[in-house]
């Protein structure tokens, strides 16, 4: 053995409680000492360059160029943070444990109660995204996991929620001195959303084990105050397996944006506002063994035919109905005629100006939680004159989302004007198309609400709310018909727009719309803003 | 050859006065990377890796290095530029550094790594040494040589090539293409030495065809034959060395506005036909649009500058094995990873140091070749290093260039090392004028150049090295 080695010496140097401040000592001098060369360099090299010949003009060029390339650099090296897509990629992509990137304390997301629904909670240097209400707000706040990517709020404000939008002075010197000091805990900024926790949870309370979907609405401003779907995943725990195979439920699917549901009798809402803008007036003849457009295929009946052949009894028919009692009564003789005496024409101008068939983003970026499929209306031949009787009466191959059902009760309440859906409280109310005019509105509202006082959904009808509506009860070819209830309170002065759908729910009257009336009632009762 | 050897030691003496700015920045960069070495070793220490003596060769090579290549152009009385040496010794240190810290000279193609900074910096000395005292224009006499050469050297590669990674290489992955920088600057300089004033003259706003078209004709062949082999690095980088030479020589802007022209006419053609070349557009536009495909090498660089931040993480403490062929082409974000923000702008101005003395020395070099030569090799290191900070910084489209003296590659450095030799040549000054001042300006505080007051009696025995041609 050496009695002296350098080597080894500087071994235990770097092992011992010193070397971390030696190290950034040494750092700092290796920084100073090329300065130094620069410097003497420079200094050195000034009195030869006195005049060189044409030499001046390519300096300054080479200075220019490298000099927009450093600022180039910085704008990804020091300012990265204000580049989603580059964080994004470097949560998921970048294996340095060390990158800033991965210590993100991302801002909270709160509901507009201020409760909080998404934070970060840093445990063994690691970071880890905690969502309180776990599954509840699966759909809405998302999640944004190292391995999964970011979707829903997490996706659309990732950048604020990174730090990257700072708005006041003093985040900026935030900002700064988290680059001077070289923070490895960046803090980002919080994002609010529309959504009451407490609507939200009670709509999830009240939809049980049963799938489907409740929406409210604000119908002014169209800030969604509940998005409530079932059955969720919790982003709490995300595993490989709930993305890979269709999973029994599909967890995954947004029901109030995404699913899309034959309407039935909900869509009466849409073909009674085409009739009311068509001038309809007059009288159907509605009988009791219903109505169809060929002696092949079987008539459309009224939900009382059959209630009353199932209690052993006869019923003679409706006879002539004016649209308003048709509408309460949710009479599918009258509507199927009434869409087929109007033509196929008119049932597609009708689709296109209730904006069926289009994807609409309630927020912004190109995540699929942050879009609404509004819905699906059948491209008819023109000789198929029984499909458009079915889809006149929202059955058929007509499909609608809950949330766009929801966006066309407000409209109705908000005369006619459609607001598009707004998750992110920052986010500036837009119309997204008038969907009926003001003065049909205002007929079709009273014809909702005389579905409450007098037709299907007297079974809402109470002394402390004025409830306006209109139930549906989907047949589907998967089992038991879906239960459907949209519509708008106060009626008198809407402000809350609801649409709650349970899948083989039954009957709408029964099965839906008291969801959406506890629904209502809470809201009004908590204050729902402006 | 020269005084000192003779046994003057006058003139070793006053040598070895005259170079002592050199010696400081010498010995500074040496410092320097001392202290560079020691964090790689302590970060490789604390990684739980044993030291052994051996890890100290490269920072031992590269000093004694340093201290040859000083003390043989202190004996050989060299007049040459002081601070162009040291500039290239502080960059071919960070060079050093950053292969080592790559592990460069660990595995199996590490075994030549070593030697090869130090081999530069003897090619470096050697050929400021063969063509000091005004014998570098004994070069201007091969223009059918080096027109020969470079197109040679192209269809050598064309013919024995394999491909790899959109590419063309030669035996074990060298690429002989990097001579052609010097080779094609050198007859550029010849030609344009010969033709300039003839090139000058202008009619009507379009150049004189009748002495432009051998000059376009032989850049149509080795333009060709190098977008055959996708070297559009390559293509850039001469085409900007061939408008810059033509318009020192001539002082014709109008060859800047044609040549611009032509490039984006060029340009675009070769998009069309090279597949290859749209990628590389396109992921450089949005590399976001495929992230874990075509954008990964670029993205993950970035990525490491951004998580060197401002200061850097350290050296030896980044992960920079995380970005493909960090060592070769994307040298330059390891830097950024390791020492910041900060590094990187130092390193830049290590380049500006030197493109500037480049430029200067051309300003000051008394034969027009020797001008046009100086000019064109700057000119050549300045795209090439733009070409690669542009590219790994997303700045500009990515072209596979290398960054001159650091990043790992043989024929690339060595051919960085021979043209700053040949700049070194150029500034040790003409035959027979060492008493007199190139420029009637110059201070005596100078020490870039040789100062007027030490005049070296031994030049003037070599007065007409110009006939003294290998042959006679």
């Amino acid at each position: 053995m050496t009695a002296f080695d350098p080597l080894q010496l500087f071994a235990s140097l770097v092992g011992s409680a010193a070397w971390p401040a030696l190290r950034l000592i040494l750092h700092l001098a290796f920084f100073l000492a090329a300065c130094v060369i620069l410097w003497r360099a420079w200094t050195q090299l000034r009195p030869v360059d006195a005049p060189p010949s044409g030499g001046i003009a390519p300096l300054l060029a080479l200075l220019t160029v490298f000099l927009a390339v450093l600022l180039y650099q910085a704008s990804w090296q020091l300012t990265g943070l204000f580049r989603p897509q580059f964080v994004a990629f470097m949560q998921s992509h970048d294996r340095r444990e060390f990158n800033p990137a991965h210590r993100i304390a991302r801002g909270r997301i709160l509901d507009r109660r201020g409760r909080v629904l998404a934070l970060s909670r840093e445990v063994d240097g690691q970071v880890y995204r905690v969502y309180p209400f776990g599954a509840a707000f699966a759909h809405t706040v998302g999640y944004s996991d190292p391995r999964f990517g970011a979707i829903g709020a997490e996706a659309a404000g990732n950048a604020q929620l990174n730090g990257a939008t700072p708005r006041t002075l003093a985040s900026w010197g935030e900002l700064g001195r988290q680059l001077l000091t070289k923070d490895q805990r960046p803090r980002g900024q919080d994002l609010t959303l529309t959504l009451d926790s407490e609507l939200q949870l009670l709509a999830l309370q009240r939809l049980g084990d049963r799938a489907g979907a409740a929406v409210l609405m604000r119908t002014r401003d169209g800030a969604l105050l509940a998005l409530a779907t079932n059955p969720a995943f919790d982003p709490n725990h995300l595993a490989p397996d709930l993305f890979r195979s269709p999973a029994p439920g599909t967890p995954l699917l947004n029901r109030a944006t995404q699913g899309l549901y034959p309407p039935g009798s909900a869509f009466k809402v849409v073909m009674a506002a085409a009739a009311i803008e068509a001038g309809f007036t007059g009288t159907l003849n509605c009988p009791a063994q219903g109505y169809t457009t060929s002696r092949q295929y079987p008539p459309i009946r009224d939900h009382e035919f059959y209630s009353a052949r199932t209690a052993g009894r006869a019923w003679s028919g409706a006879g002539a109905l004016d649209l308003p009692t048709a509408f309460a009564q949710s009479s599918n003789v009258f509507f199927a005629q009434l869409g087929v005496r109007y033509g196929h024409e008119a049932f597609a101008r009708t689709g296109e100006r209730f904006q069926f068939d289009r994807q609409v983003r309630f927020y912004p970026g190109t995540d699929r939680y942050g879009s609404l499929s509004t819905g699906r209306l059948p491209r008819l031949a023109a000789t198929d004159r029984y499909g458009l009787a079915q889809a006149s009466i929202g059955q058929g191959r007509v499909l609608a989302s809950p949330l766009h059902l929801a966006t066309i009760a407000a409209a109705v309440a908000n005369r006619g004007l459609a607001m598009r859906p707004r998750l992110l409280a920052q986010d500036p109310p837009a119309s997204l198309g008038q969907y009926m005019s003001a003065s049909t509105a205002a007929r079709l509202a009273g014809m909702m609400r005389k579905v409450v006082t007098e037709g299907t959904g007297r079974g809402i009808n109470g002394a402390d709310l004025a409830i306006a509506g209109k139930t549906g009860t989907a047949e589907n070819p998967s089992g038991a018909a879906h239960s459907w209830f949209i519509g708008f309170a106060p009626a008198a002065d809407p402000t809350l727009a609801v649409a709650v759908l349970v899948e083989h729910g039954g009957f709408g009257a029964s099965v839906a719309a008291p969801i959406a009336r506890d629904l209502l009632v809470k809201a009004l009762e908590l204050g729902v803003g402006p | 050859m020269s005084a000192p050897l003779n046994g003057s030691r006058a003139g070793f003496a006053a040598s070895w006065e005259r170079r002592h700015g050199e010696r400081e920045l010498l010995l500074s960069c040496i410092g320097c990377m001392a202290l560079g070495f020691v964090l790689i070793l302590g970060a490789d220490a604390a990684d739980g890796r044993h030291l052994a003596a051996t890890d100290l060769l490269p920072l031992v090579l590269y000093a004694l290095c340093l201290v040859a290549v000083h003390l043989t152009l202190v004996l050989t009385g060299f007049r040459g530029d002081q601070v162009l040496t040291a500039t290239v010794a502080g960059l071919a240190g960070f060079g050093l550094l950053a292969q080592v810290r790559m592990g460069g000279f660990q595995g199996d193609s590490g075994a030549l790594t070593p030697w090869l900074v130090p081999a530069g910096l003897c090619v470096m000395t050697a050929g400021a040494l063969i063509f000091a005292n005004g014998r570098y224009r004994v070069l201007a006499r091969g223009l059918w040589l080096w027109a020969a050469l470079s197109l040679l050297l192209v269809v050598a590669l064309l013919v024995t090539g394999q491909r790899f990674r959109g590419a063309v290489y030669a035996l074990g992955f060298t690429t002989p293409t990097e001579a052609l920088k010097i080779t094609v600057v050198l007859g550029l300089a010849t030609y344009l030495e010969r033709h300039g004033q003839a090139l000058a003259r202008w009619h009507a706003g379009l150049p004189p065809w009748r002495a432009l078209w051998p000059l376009l004709a032989f850049w149509a062949v080795l333009t060709g034959l190098l977008a055959l082999q996708r070297d559009l690095g390559m293509v850039m980088i001469l085409g900007v060395a061939l408008l810059a030479v033509l318009v020192s020589a001539t002082g014709r802007i109008g060859y800047l506005v044609y040549g611009l022209l032509a490039a984006v006419g060029l340009g675009s053609l070769l998009l069309m036909f090279f597949a290859h070349g749209q990628r590389r557009i396109d992921t450089w536009l949005d590399p976001f649009q495929d992230p874990t495909g075509e954008g990964w090498q670029i993205l993950q660089g970035l990525s490491g500058m951004y998580a060197g931040g401002l200061w850097g993480e350290g050296f030896g403490i980044g992960s920079p094995e995380y970005t493909p062929i960090a060592a070769a082409d994307f040298i330059y974000s390891v830097i950024g990873e390791e020492l910041g923000f900060l590094g990187c702008v130092v390193v830049v101005l290590f380049f500006l140091v030197l493109f500037q003395r480049g430029i200067a020395l051309a300003g000051q070099a008394r034969s027009p070749f020797g001008r046009l030569l100086a000019g064109g090799l700057t000119a050549v290191l300045a795209v090439q290093t733009l070409l690669n900070i542009g590219g790994v910084t997303k700045s500009i489209p990515l072209t596979g260039t290398t960054l001159p003296f650091i990043s790992h590659g043989g024929a690339s450095l060595l051919t960085a090392f021979g043209a700053i030799a040949l700049l070194l040549a150029i500034s040790d000054g003409e035959p027979g004028r060492a008493d007199k001042p190139p420029r009637a300006t110059r201070s005596r505080a100078t020490v870039g150049v040789p100062s007027p007051g030490q005049p070296r009696k031994v030049r003037r025995k070599v007065v007409p090295p110009a006939p003294n041609l290998p042959g006679d």
